[in-house]
C-alpha cells in the first residue's frame, strides 16, 4: 500500500519497547529539532553484559529502517570504527539475523534484534569479519584484544 | 467466563479497548508477559492471532503453507516482486498468496469484536487511499464449515462490519457461553472438531489426518481449486487455540486420530515450523526472464506469475486482473484476489507489459547480466512504478568487506 508497512510496525515495535524492554536497553525513535519524532531512526544503547570485558560499557547504536521495513531488515550502526571483529569500519554491523538474504525474518522484532547484538559483542564471529584491525587482534592476540575491548568499555560510560 | 486466550490482551494492555476478558485472567497474563522480559527470547510475538509483521491483531488472516499467518495485506506487502518470497517467520519460501482463511476471520471477528473492527476501519481507510481493496467477505466465498451460527449477521459482514458485537457482548454475562461454538471450527471432510488443522493456498481449513488420506494432488472439497506448492503444515497458531479453548474436545479428536494413523501409517508432514528447505537462489534464477514483475494470477495466487501472463482488457480497477496460463486453460471462476468486479465474459488476452525479459530490452541490459540486477520494490501495490537500479546499499557493504581483508 502507499505508505508501505513501515511506519504502523514501528509505532507498534515503539509501544511495545515501552511497555517492557530487557533492563539497561535503551530504543528510542529520533525527535527532530521541531519536536516530531521520526520513526525510520532509532537510536539505541547496548550494555555490556555482565561478567564479560564488554560490562560497564553503553553502546550506542542507530538503527536505519527503510520504507521496505520490514521486509528488509533495518541497517544497525555502531560508531564510526567501533572495535570489533563483526563490525565493519564505517560501524554497520555485520550479523546474520540483519542480513536480508541469510537470517533476516520480518517477525524479528527490535528487541530481539538488540539483544543480538549484546550477545555478538561478546562471541564474535570469525567466520565472517568485518574489519581488520579487531579480527586480528581476536585470532592473533587474545590478550590486546582483551584490553582494548576493556578500553572501549570504558570509552562508553553510562549516560545519567 | 472460559478464560480466552486472546492474543491481542496481552499486547494491548495499554491500548483502550472494549475488552471482554475477565480482569483478573488478564492481570495474569500481564505479569507473565513481564517475566518473560529480558530473556529477550520472544516475548511480545507469542499470543495467538497477533501479526508478526504489523504486530497487531491479525485482519483478514492468510495462512501460507508453512502454517504461519499474516495479515492480508501484511502478506501480499511483504511479497517479493520478483522471485520467491519466504514466510516472515520461519523463512520456507512460497510462491502463491493464499486466500483469506474465512473460518480465521469470522472466529476472529468473535472473539476480538471491538478490536477487529477498528482494525478493518484502519484498514478500509488505507484501502480507500490506495483505491484497492481487499476481498469483501460474503455468502459467496463462505466455506460450509461455519455456515450454522454466522448465517444471521452473515449478509453484513461485507461493509458494515461484526454487527453481532451488541448480542455476543449481551451474552457475556452468561459464565458459560462461550464464543465460539465447535461448529466454527469443524473439518469440512470429517464434520468434527479440527484438530492439527491444516489450511489450503483457497483458505479452507481441514485436520491434516483428513488430508493425508487422499493422495496425489490436493484439492479443495469446498471450492474445488488445486493447492499449489507444498503440503501445508499445521497451523499452530489455531491448533494451539483450539487445545485451549476446547480442550476436552481437543483430546478426544487426538485420541481418535491417534487411533486412525495407528491403522494407515503415514508419513505426517505435521510439524509446523519446521523448515527443511533452504533458499535456493540459483534454481529460481534461471526462469527468472520469464516472470512478470509483481504480477500475480487473481486465481490460484502465484505471484509473481512466470509464463504467459493473461490480463483482462475489461476490468477498470486500478491492480487489474490477471490470470497465469494454467488458470486461464482451467477455466476458473473465482472472483479477483482484491475485490475485482471480474465475470467469466471479460475478454482476456496475453501481455508481457512487465515481463522481465522485456523489460531488460528496453533498458538494453544483456540477459546474462540480470544477476547483478536489483529491483527496487517500493511500490508493489498496484500501478506498481518500478525502476531497475543497482542496489548501492549492496555494494557499499560488498566494498567495506573487499576493503577489511
Amino acid at each position: 500500500m502507499s505508505g508501505g508497512i513501515a511506519r504502523g510496525r514501528l509505532a507498534e515495535e515503539r509501544k511495545a519497547w515501552r511497555k517492557n524492554h530487557p533492563h539497561g536497553f535503551v530504543a528510542k525513535p529520533e525527535t527532530l529539532p521541531d519536536g516530531t519524532v521520526n520513526l525510520m531512526i532509532w537510536h539505541c544503547t547496548i550494555p555490556g553484559k555482565q561478567g564479560t570485558d564488554w560490562e560497564g560499557g553503553y553502546f550506542p547504536l542507530t538503527l536505519h529502517f527503510s520504507e521496505d521495513y520490514p521486509s528488509k531488515p533495518p541497517k544497525c550502526k555502531f560508531p564510526q570504527g567501533f572495535f570489533h571483529p563483526n563490525v565493519y569500519p564505517s560501524g554497520t554491523v555485520c550479523l546474520s539475523i540483519l542480513n536480508e538474504d541469510s537470517g533476516w525474518r520480518p517477525a524479528i522484532t527490535v528487541k530481539q534484534i538488540l539483544v543480538g547484538i549484546q550477545d555478538l559483542l561478546d562471541q564474535p564471529n570469525p567466520a565472517d569479519p568485518a574489519q581488520t584491525d579487531g579480527y586480528h587482534l581476536f585470532i592473533q592476540d587474545p590478550t590486546e584484544y582483551k584490553r582494548r575491548v576493556r578500553l572501549q568499555a570504558k570509552q562508553y560510560p553510562a549516560l545519567v | 467466563m472460559p478464560p480466552v486466550p486472546s492474543g491481542s490482551q496481552t499486547n494491548r494492555g495499554a491500548r483502550e479497548m472494549a475488552s471482554d476478558g475477565p480482569p483478573p485472567e488478564q492481570g495474569k497474563m500481564e505479569e507473565a508477559s513481564t517475566t518473560a522480559a529480558g530473556s529477550g527470547a520472544s516475548d511480545l510475538d507469542d499470543p495467538h492471532f497477533m501479526c508478526c509483521v504489523c504486530l497487531e491483531l491479525l485482519y483478514k488472516p492468510v495462512v501460507i503453507s508453512c502454517g504461519h499467518m499474516s495479515c492480508f495485506w501484511c502478506v501480499h506487502k511483504t511479497m517479493h516482486i520478483i522471485r520467491e518470497s519466504h514466510c516472515a517467520i520461519c523463512r520456507q519460501p512460497y510462491k502463491h498468496f493464499p486466500s483469506i482463511c474465512q473460518l480465521l476471520h469470522h472466529l476472529l471477528l468473535k472473539l476480538e469484536p471491538a478490536e477487529y473492527k477498528r482494525r478493518e476501519k484502519e484498514v478500509l481507510e488505507e484501502e480507500k487511499s490506495i483505491e484497492t481493496y481487499s476481498p469483501q467477505i460474503i455468502e459467496f466465498l463462505n466455506s460450509k464449515n461455519n455456515e450454522v451460527g454466522n448465517n444471521e449477521n452473515r449478509h453484513e459482514d461485507s461493509k458494515t462490519g461484526p454487527p453481532q458485537e451488541v448480542s455476543l457482548n449481551g451474552s457475556i454475562v452468561d459464565e458459560n457461553s462461550k464464543k465460539i461454538n465447535l461448529e466454527d471450527v469443524a473439518c469440512p471432510l470429517c464434520k468434527e472438531m479440527l484438530y492439527q488443522p491444516a489450511v489450503l493456498n483457497c483458505g479452507h481449513v481441514y485436520c491434516v489426518s483428513c488430508l493425508s488420506s487422499n493422495d496425489e494432488a490436493l484439492k479443495c472439497h469446498v471450492c474445488g481449486s488445486l493447492h499449489p506448492g507444498d503440503f501445508p503444515n499445521v497451523c499452530l497458531d489455531l491448533d494451539h487455540f483450539l487445545e485451549e479453548y476446547f480442550p476436552a474436545e481437543y483430546v478426544s479428536r487426538g485420541q481418535k486420530v491417534q487411533f486412525k494413523k495407528g491403522q494407515c501409517n503415514r508419513e505426517g508432514s505435521s510439524s509446523g515450523t519446521s523448515c527443511t528447505k533452504g533458499s535456493n537462489r540459483t534454481q529460481h534464477d534461471e526462469d527468472l526472464a520469464n516472470i512478470h514483475i509483481g504480477v500475480g494470477c487473481d486465481s490460484c495466487g502465484a505471484y509473481p506469475i512466470r509464463g504467459k501472463r493473461y490480463k483482462c482488457q475489461d476490468c477498470t480497477e486500478l491492480i487489474g486482473f490477471d490470470l497465469c496460463d494454467a488458470c486461464y486453460n482451467s477455466s476458473s471462476k473465482l472472483p479477483g484476489r482484491f475485490n475485482q468486479q471480474h465475470t467469466p465474459d471479460h475478454r482476456m488476452e496475453l501481455d508481457d507489459s512487465a515481463l522481465l525479459q522485456r523489460l531488460l530490452r528496453i533498458h538494453g541490459i544483456p540477459e546474462d547480466g540480470q544477476e547483478e540486477l536489483m529491483m527496487e520494490e517500493a511500490v508493489v501495490a498496484p500501478g506498481a512504478m518500478l525502476h531497475i537500479v543497482v542496489d548501492d546499499q549492496e555494494m557499499e557493504d560488498n566494498g567495506e568487506e573487499d576493503q577489511a581483508l
